[in-house]
Parts: C-alpha cells; sequence; structure tokens
C-alpha cells in the first residue's frame, strides 16, 4: 500500500497507438470511453422507446373505459416498458455507460481490464433490445417485466423472445460486473489503497460483485422458462408438477440484488457530487464505501419480500420482513452522510446539485413506502395496487433516473469537451421534479385506495386523480425534449469545457476533456484520499485548476 | 493472445495473468451460480413433490454413474499430472496425461449418452415429468461443460504442441485444468444430489 507510491513498475507504461480505421475507431472500439458513449446512445434510444409506452399507457388511463388500447396491447406495453427500463436503460446506463466512462479514469487506468469482453459486453445489448421490441410482432410479452408462470408459459412466441433478450442482457451484465471487478482489484494506479478509491468506484465495485453473482441466477431461470415453453419440459408450470413459485424465488434471487445494481451506481453518482459542489470533504468516507458493501450483501438475503402473497410460511415471511426493513439501515447511513456534507457546506447550486438534492427527496420518498412495503400485513393489503407502482418509479425513477441525469450533466463537460447549457438544465430540473411527483405522488393515495396495477381500465371513482396524473406524466415525457435540446446545443456550440470546470478533484478531472485515448500520459501516483477540498492535490506527476469557476 | 504473452517483459506478464486468472475465477463463480440455481430448482421440486421419482418414472441407476464417475475423477488425476509434467518441462507426458485426459472426458460422455439412451428407452424423458426436467437439465448442462471442456484441452494440447506456451508462462494450460478441475467438483455435487440421495 504505502510501499506502492515508490516503487518504480508503473502497470501498463506502454501506450499502444490508437485503432485508425472508422470501424475500429467508432463501430468495434474497445476503447472504454467510446463504448460508454455507445451504451448511452444505445439505452437512451431505447429509453425513448419505453418511454412512450408508457405515455401510450398514461393516455389508456387518462379516462375510464377508454377504448385507445385493447386490454391486450395494454398489457404488452406495461410488460415491455418495464423490461426495457430495467435491463435495456438503467441498468446498462448506470453500469455499462457510466462504470465504463468514469470507472477507468477515476482509478487512473489506461483501459478495462479486458477490453475486448467490454466491446463484447456492449455488442449484447443491440441484437437484445431488437428481440425485446421486435417481440411485438408476434404478440409481446403480457405478463409484466416478471413474468409469472404459468401465464408466461401460455402466451405466443414474443414471450420466447423476451426470454432470449433478457437473457443476452445477462451475459452482458454479468461480463461488464467481472471486467470492471477486475480492473477495480488489479488495475489501480500505484498508491490508491481501497480507503483511497473514489466513492463512485467504491459502487461500481459492489454493483459489479452482484452483477456477476446474482445475474447468473437470472441466466438459469430464463433458460428454464425458456426450455419450458419450447420443449414443455416441466419446471414451472403446476399442471405437470412443477412449481411457479421456483419461478419467482429463482427471479427474485436475481431481481432483488438487481435493485441494488441499479441504485448503488446513482449513490455513487451522488457521493462524488456533493462534496464537489459543497467544496468541503464528504461526510464520512467510510461509513458511504462500507455502507454499499452492506447493502449489497443483504440485498441477497430479501428476496422473498417480492413474494409475500405467494403463499410463504409465516416463519419464512418474518426473517424477509426484518431483513428487508435491515436494508434500510446503511442506506440511512449514506442519506444522513449525504445531509451532512450538505451541512456547513459552501453550496454551489449548479445543474447536478438540482438533480442530487433531487435525488435525496425523491429517493428518501421511495425508500420510506419500501419499509412499509417490507411489512408483512402492510404488504398484504398493497401488493399489486398503484402504492407499488408509485413505490418503485419513487425509487427508479426519482432514484436511479435523477441520480443519472445528475451524472450527465456532471460529467458530460468531460465526455464531450463541452458544456451544458444550465439555464435549460435547470428548466429541465424543475418541469421533470414537478411533473415526476406530480405523475407518482397521487399513485400512492389510489393504490391505497385499493387501485390495482396492470389493468387497462378502472373504476371511475379513481377517474379525476387518473387524468391529473395522465397530464402530468406527458409533462414528464416533455421535460426530456429539453434535455435533448440542451445536448444538441452543446454539441454544435457549447462552451469549451476545459480539463476540470467544476473544480473537482478526481484523477477523471486531472486530464483533458474528452480525455485522450491513453488517458493518463504517464500513471498518477495516489498520495491520499480525493475528497481534501482546501488541501493541496493528493497526485504526484500532476498539476490541475482547482478553482471552482461559475458557468453562468 | 497467447502468443503476445511471449513479446512482453516478465512484470507486464505477470500483471496479464493475474488479471487474467481473476477474471477466470470469477466467470467460474457465476458458473458455479447457475448450477446453485438449478440444483435449487432441483431440490425445490423434488421436496414439494408428493412421491421421487414421481409414480412410473424410471430413475438413471446409480452403478452405471459410479462407474462414469470414476472416469471423470481419474480424468481430473490425469489433468494433474498432466499440469506438473509441463511445469517440469517432460513434454512427452505431458502430452500423454494430456490425451489420456481428453479421452477420459470423452469416455464419460459416452457413458451419459448411453445412460440417456437407456433412460429413454424406458421412457424416462426430459419433458415426461419433473424428475426427466431436473435429471436431464442438471446432467445436460454439466455433460455440455464436459464437452466444452474436451474442447478447450484440445485447443491448449495443440497450442502447447506449437510452442505457444514456456515453462514460465502458460496461463491457458491453468485455465484449462482450472475449468476440468471445476467441472469435476460439479460433478461431485450432481452425482451425490442426483443418484446417492434416495
Amino acid at each position: 500500500m504505502q510501499a506502492a507510491v515508490g516503487t518504480a513498475h508503473v502497470p501498463h507504461g506502454h501506450i499502444h497507438p490508437p485503432p485508425d480505421t472508422f470501424i475500429k475507431k467508432y463501430i468495434f472500439s474497445q476503447d472504454h470511453k467510446v463504448i460508454a458513449v455507445q451504451y448511452f446512445i444505445t439505452s437512451g434510444l431505447f429509453f425513448v422507446l419505453a418511454g412512450l409506452l408508457a405515455e401510450m399507457m398514461r393516455a389508456q388511463l387518462a379516462s375510464a373505459n377508454n377504448t385507445l388500447l385493447s386490454p391486450t396491447t395494454y398489457n404488452e406495453a406495461y410488460s415491455v416498458h418495464g423490461s426495457a427500463m430495467v435491463w435495456l436503460v438503467i441498468i446498462p446506463i448506470l453500469t455499462g455507460a457510466f462504470g465504463n466512462l468514469i470507472m477507468p479514469l477515476q482509478i487512473g487506468a489506461r483501459d478495462v481490464a479486458f477490453p475486448w469482453l467490454n466491446m463484447f459486453s456492449f455488442w449484447l445489448l443491440p441484437p437484445a433490445g431488437i428481440l425485446l421490441f421486435g417481440s411485438f410482432i408476434w404478440g409481446a410479452p403480457e405478463a409484466g417485466w416478471t413474468e409469472y408462470p404459468p401465464i408466461s408459459l401460455e402466451q405466443s412466441f414474443g414471450t420466447s423472445m423476451w426470454c432470449m433478450a433478457i437473457f443476452l442482457i445477462g451475459v452482458s451484465s454479468t461480463i461488464t460486473g467481472l471486467n470492471f471487478l477486475v480492473t477495480i482489484i488489479k488495475m489501480r494506479a500505484p498508491g490508491m489503497t481501497w480507503t483511497r478509491m473514489p466513492l463512485f468506484v467504491w459502487a461500481t465495485a459492489v454493483t459489479a460483485f452482484l452483477s456477476f453473482i446474482a445475474t447468473a441466477n437470472l441466466s438459469a431461470a430464463l433458460l428454464g422458462l425458456l426450455i419450458e415453453r419450447t420443449f414443455g419440459v416441466p419446471f414451472y408450470d403446476p399442471a405437470k408438477g412443477g412449481s411457479p413459485v421456483l419461478w419467482q424465488h429463482i427471479f427474485w434471487f436475481y431481481s432483488h440484488p438487481a435493485v441494488y445494481i441499479m441504485i448503488l451506481p446513482a449513490f455513487g453518482i451522488v457521493s462524488e457530487i456533493l462534496p464537489t459542489f459543497c467544496r468541503r470533504p464528504i461526510f464520512g468516507y467510510k461509513a458511504i464505501a462500507y455502507s454499499s458493501v452492506a447493502i449489497g450483501l443483504v440485498s441477497f438475503a430479501v428476496w422473498a419480500h417480492h413474494m409475500f402473497t405467494s403463499g410463504l410460511a409465516p416463519w419464512v415471511q418474518l426473517p424477509f420482513m426484518i431483513m428487508t426493513m435491515i436494508v434500510g439501515i446503511p442506506t440511512g447511513v449514506k442519506i444522513f452522510s449525504w445531509v451532512a456534507t450538505l451541512w456547513g457546506g459552501n453550496i454551489r447550486l449548479t445543474t447536478p446539485m438540482y438533480f442530487v438534492l433531487g435525488f435525496l427527496s425523491t429517493f428518501t420518498f421511495g425508500g420510506i413506502t419500501g419499509i412499509m412495503l417490507a411489512s408483512v400485513p402492510a404488504d398484504v393489503h398493497e401488493h399489486a395496487t398503484y402504492f407499488v407502482v408509485a413505490h418503485l418509479h419513487y425509487v427508479l425513477f426519482g432514484g436511479s433516473v435523477f441520480g443519472i441525469f445528475a451524472g450527465l450533466y456532471y460529467w458530460w463537460p468531460k465526455m464531450t469537451g463541452r458544456m451544458l447549457d444550465e439555464t435549460l438544465g435547470k428548466i429541465h430540473f424543475w418541469l421533470m421534479f414537478v411533473s415526476f411527483n406530480a405523475t407518482f405522488l397521487p399513485m400512492h393515495w389510489i393504490g391505497l385506495e385499493g387501485m390495482p396495477r396492470r389493468v387497462s381500465t378502472y373504476d371511475p371513482q379513481y377517474q379525476d386523480t387518473n387524468l391529473f396524473i395522465s397530464i402530468s406524466a406527458f409533462v414528464l415525457g416533455a421535460s426530456m425534449l429539453v434535455f435533448a435540446y440542451n445536448a444538441i446545443k452543446s454539441t454544435l456550440s457549447g462552451r469549451e469545457a476545459g480539463q476540470n470546470p467544476w473544480g473537482a478533484r478526481t484523477l477523471e478531472w486531472m486530464i483533458p476533456s474528452p480525455p485522450p485515448y491513453y488517458n493518463f500520459e504517464d500513471i498518477p501516483v495516489v498520495l491520499s484520499g480525493p475528497y481534501d477540498y482546501g488541501k493541496p492535490l493528493p497526485y504526484r506527476e500532476i498539476k490541475a485548476d482547482l478553482d471552482y469557476k461559475p458557468i453562468v | 493472445m497467447a502468443t503476445h504473452a511471449l513479446t512482453v517483459d516478465d512484470a507486464t506478464y505477470q500483471e496479464v495473468r493475474d488479471q487474467r486468472l481473476l477474471g477466470f475465477l470469477f466467470f467460474l463463480i457465476s458458473d458455479v451460480i447457475i448450477f446453485s440455481s438449478f440444483i435449487y430448482g432441483y431440490i425445490y421440486l423434488r421436496s414439494t413433490a408428493m412421491a421421487w421419482p414421481p409414480p412410473g418414472i424410471e430413475p438413471a441407476a446409480l452403478y452405471m454413474a459410479g462407474v462414469n464417475s470414476i472416469v471423470l475423477f481419474g480424468s481430473g488425476a490425469t489433468m494433474h499430472y498432466a499440469m506438473e509434467f509441463f511445469k517440469h518441462g517432460d513434454k512427452r507426458k505431458f502430452v500423454g496425461y494430456m490425451i489420456a485426459t481428453i479421452i477420459l472426458g470423452l469416455a464419460f460422455l459416452g457413458g451419459q449418452a448411453f445412460e440417456y439412451f437407456n433412460l429413454l428407452h424406458a421412457g424416462t424423458t426430459w419433458p415426461s415429468s419433473i424428475y426427466g426436467a431436473a435429471f436431464f437439465t442438471l446432467t445436460g448442462l454439466h455433460g455440455f461443460h464436459v464437452f466444452i471442456g474436451v474442447i478447450f484441452l484440445i485447443t491448449v494440447l495443440i497450442q502447447a504442441q506449437r510452442g505457444t506456451y514456456t515453462q514460465q508462462r502458460y496461463f491457458g494450460l491453468t485455465a484449462g485444468a482450472l475449468y476440468w478441475h471445476f467441472v469435476d467438483v460439479i460433478w461431485v455435487a450432481l452425482f451425490s444430489l442426483l443418484y446417492v440421495w434416495k
């Protein structure tokens, strides 16, 4: 650790020449930064498609007994919307895109450990998306993103395409996880001990571990479903002695850790942005780092809280209820650490900071409804109602997507070399924040009143609330146009970002924007942690401008 | 890639080798998880079933699988010797033991094919029941791994003959041996759970 600082051998001291053909440079690139951009573009496209499906659903639900979508189309829409948002959007963006873009830079590496696998992993994503959205041709799956048997066994060929699509994503996620974890363990710059790593790297390490451990279960569950659908081999069909609950067990043994795959990197993003714009060291570095590990481990012991209405024995339910509530402890440690970082900070209200503050409020809200749902007696009442829809969107949209936008506004200058417009960014934030809450907050109430999820129609007593929700959802969708316009404007005529526009201290800001092909001309030597604002830089051989200059 | 390994300096080789070894171990762990999921499914179905095997289903015979197990564990031993001889520079014995390992692996697959043939003949097919589902999926998945392992070993043997590996740099061989031992260990679990557990 300390000794490594003085050693002469610098890992990967040689610099490869950049690829010279267009195909190698932009299509089948093995450069982590290019792959990150590929992930952003591909998943961004899927985000638009899956978002349009959501708007279709809200159009249908704008009035009771609406006939805009048939019940079948409505079922297809929410199933593909959920599957796409989870597997084609949030997971690839948080791991593939942000992990690839930032993690190697933050640990002072020239690339990930296995660049070829990294490329391969990305190229599984487009076919998966084509399979998933192409399933509409044969009739898309209709049993929700969880595809519980026996319904999923009886559906058309589209469900087999769904299986294949998610299987590809599973393989991609496993490979990326393995690749990132090896990179973080083996390729950190000299002197970067575990407790000197930026918190985003900590989050990525835990996420990577979850990715290759948990995702293998998903692969197995999907393989079983595909085999049963194709060859009639009984695993899940109760008519042939199989068990539908078996699918639920294996699926959730993956999918609950997957929830943390979808939020831990966002925690990491928040932990990077807060100290930068509070101009002070992050409060509780080790508490935040180790609570990520705790969340990762506990996440394997909570899966059956999704199955409280599946007929589990009470002695099985109780420990899952308790373990689920325990997750609230490390999560609370993080939230209090972030709030404590704000305390006494010299706060700069930039767009990334807006999104972080939005994240803190909405995610905490979603976390609290999560504790409500963890309680068995409450869950039995709330299960399969709009309360669950509200909860999951508060954590996945209010948490993950707000985290994603915070990260995008923060690292866009590093990725493209140009600034995004701050005014447009703030307009985007306020539109998104208000319409997000207007969309999903009322769902708690109609959920508690008993409006079931996953049904294309509803009792007319919920009419007014649903109309309000639908209008808000359209505004929420439209708010994305502000970001799209901002991104185009920045690309065409954005201000030059320079190396370190935010005056941050982690390693990615010590090199030009966008970073050169080899990232670091000399591999930096790290002398202490990255968040000591007010002290000299903890890197040898590196100079950077640490002044924060107001952008607008 | 392995040929590239001969052209770099020792420190870089060591670094790359460590990364690949760790990555390969992580891959094996995720593979263990896949097997665990199916094993969990098997135990779940078996413990919730009325009778096991379900009435009218002919289960796989213990003695046949026992013979096959000896074949597979034997191949683990020959693999170990092959590695040891390679490390000590005895090229001839290395090749001999590698070929023995490959032949034993193929013999295992042959034994499994024979077993499948008998079972199918007795009416125990893959979709016939949850017994068939669990048995053929688990042994099939394992057999697929043995098949991949045989191809893996043939590949590294050819590479070794072409001089890809030296006594100091032989990561491909290490990976092949690890994979083969991994397939062996999985079989211990499957043999116990599918044949010995009555």
